[in-house]
């Protein structure tokens, strides 16, 4: 069943609320009419309109004014100026500011119906759209709340009842059941490390971090990135050889999420790297952006896996001995530099090594 | 010291319960549960605790924050040492949107994740009884 739609008007002239009244009332549709701005704005907060007719020439609070505190406190609100003769300027201005159209005046019946249906039109699909976003959202968190519950807490228990167990038996155990009890909790501790992935690709909403977007030294990043690695290089034998140039531009982004990123591809090249080898990170400014490459002389890639390293799960034929991991390390640092308007690029030839090169826009300070 | 600590422990998961209470009981301290929140204010409220080890989600939300925030009004369980359990580090930042993803965002001593080592859970433990102490001592 379809609600009863509302509208409000609001002009000093009084005929034009008057003819709106008589053109656009019917069994559907009720309309609201307010004089001034300040009058205006209270019927907004009361009735809560699909639809705003607004002039802009009004003594009093201006349309303009009227105009930025609907859009400021209903963004789903649709508002379409009223605008005098030729004032083609201020109507510009006004769609700028938000407004969905312009209806100049005079206005015939049959342009006001119109005006009306594509305004009312639009405010479906803002709704729509707004509800199927938070029904994500909603989808998004319980998701994260069911697996973590019905998955980690049975496993947490689990875990939790074998450490009680293993030290209640520690000095009666052999160094063979020891070994199987380490076995047993290195294994269970993988699966909760899976499911502790699974859960941060799931539930964690990247787009978030763009609110808290500052500028970014690369500088910073790399050295705070290497010294990170810095061990895992250490026992593998593998130098990290940085260079720079002396001065960079920075960018806009998440300082945090931005290391992370760089962790983990430093981490991947020192991961299947040979022995005795190094890993070389270079950062270069061009004209708009700054470029990241990390590159190693290690296993390389096959060119059928090359399409798929950056799906979740997925990691190479080619994998070195020892080597963990779930495949999902990629998608999350590709995913991480597609917020900060970039892009990751691999070249690689089996064999002979990769290149992972982050592309990140210059922040335009 | 002669007395044993008393310690509760409110978690809604009583198979995890029975690991780390074995763990505990095994370190000499004396362990009272409680398998939902009512049950645990009413503990809390009969009882002189030392510790309270708390879960966070538990029945239809993050309970245990709420258990958290009462504690921090009473004057008499003010001071309570309280132990954070929990399996949802990660989650945290977006089952409380808007607070920072920091473990002080309820006001709780410490936070471990789940499963928890023995080593770790009882060096928490025994820090934070040993603060409490000094707390006491300090005010006398």
């Amino acid at each position: 069943m379809q609600q009863e739609r509302k509208i409000l008007v609001i002009d000093d002239e009084e005929v034009v609320l008057d003819s709106c009244t008589q053109v656009l009332s019917g069994p559907a549709c009720k309309v609201l009419t307010a004089g001034n701005g300040e009058q205006g704005l209270r019927i907004v907060e009361e009735a809560e309109p699909d639809l705003v007719f607004l002039d802009l020439k009004m003594p009093g609070l201006s349309g303009m004014e009227v105009l930025e505190r609907i859009r400021a406190k209903y963004p789903l609100m649709v508002v379409i100026v009223i605008t005098g003769y030729a004032t083609v300027g201020s109507a510009v201005e006004a769609m700028k500011k938000g407004a969905f159209d312009f209806l100049p005046k005079p206005f015939s019946p049959e342009e006001l119906r119109l005006i009306t249906r594509r305004g009312l039109e639009h405010r479906d699909l803002l709704v729509q759209t707004s509800a199927l976003r938070r029904e994500k959202e909603l989808l998004r968190e319980n998701f994260a709340a069911i697996v973590s519950h019905e998955l980690k807490a049975p496993l947490a228990a689990i875990q939790q009842n074998l450490f009680a167990l293993f030290t209640e038996l520690e000095d009666k155990l052999t160094d063979s059941q020891k070994e199987l009890c380490a076995r047993l909790k290195s294994r269970l501790d993988d699966v909760l490390k899976l499911v502790n992935s699974w859960l941060r690709i799931l539930s964690v909403d990247l787009n978030k971090l763009k609110e808290t977007f500052k500028p970014v030294s690369v500088g910073t990043i790399i050295s705070r990135a290497v010294e990170t690695v810095q061990p895992h290089a250490t026992r593998k034998n593998v130098v990290i050889q940085t260079q720079l140039p002396s001065e960079l531009p920075r960018v806009m982004g998440d300082e945090g999420s931005l290391t992370e990123v760089l962790v983990n591809i430093i981490n991947n090249a020192v991961k299947y790297s040979y022995p005795n080898s190094t890993v070389v990170v270079r950062a270069a400014a061009g004209a708009n952006e700054i470029s990241i490459a990390v590159t190693d002389t290690g296993v390389g890639i096959a060119k059928e896996d090359l399409p798929f390293i950056f799906q979740d799960f997925g990691r190479g034929k080619r994998q070195p001995e020892g080597a963990t991991g779930y495949g999902i390390g990629l998608t999350i640092s590709r995913r991480i530099i597609e917020v900060h308007g970039g892009s990751i690029t691999v070249e690689s030839e089996p064999g002979k090594g990769s290149t992972f090169t982050i592309h990140l826009p210059i922040t335009l300070a | 010291m002669s007395d044993r600590k008393r310690l509760l422990i409110i978690d809604d998961d009583p198979e995890f319960v029975t690991g780390i209470k074995a763990i505990l009981t095994r370190a000499k301290y004396e362990v009272d549960v409680a398998h939902n929140p009512k049950d645990g204010w009413t503990a809390l409220k009969s009882k002189d605790y030392d510790l309270l080890l708390l879960d966070i989600m538990m029945g239809r939300g993050a309970e245990g924050v709420m258990i958290a925030r009462k504690l921090n009004k009473d004057p008499k369980l003010r001071d309570l040492p309280v132990l954070i359990i929990t399996g949802i580090r990660e989650q945290i930042a977006f089952l409380f949107p808007g607070q920072a993803v920091h473990p002080h965002f309820v006001p709780v001593d410490e936070l471990v994740e789940k499963p928890v080592e023995p080593k770790l859970l009882l060096e928490k433990v025994e820090a934070l009884l040993k603060a409490a102490e000094e707390r006491k001592a300090k005010a006398k």
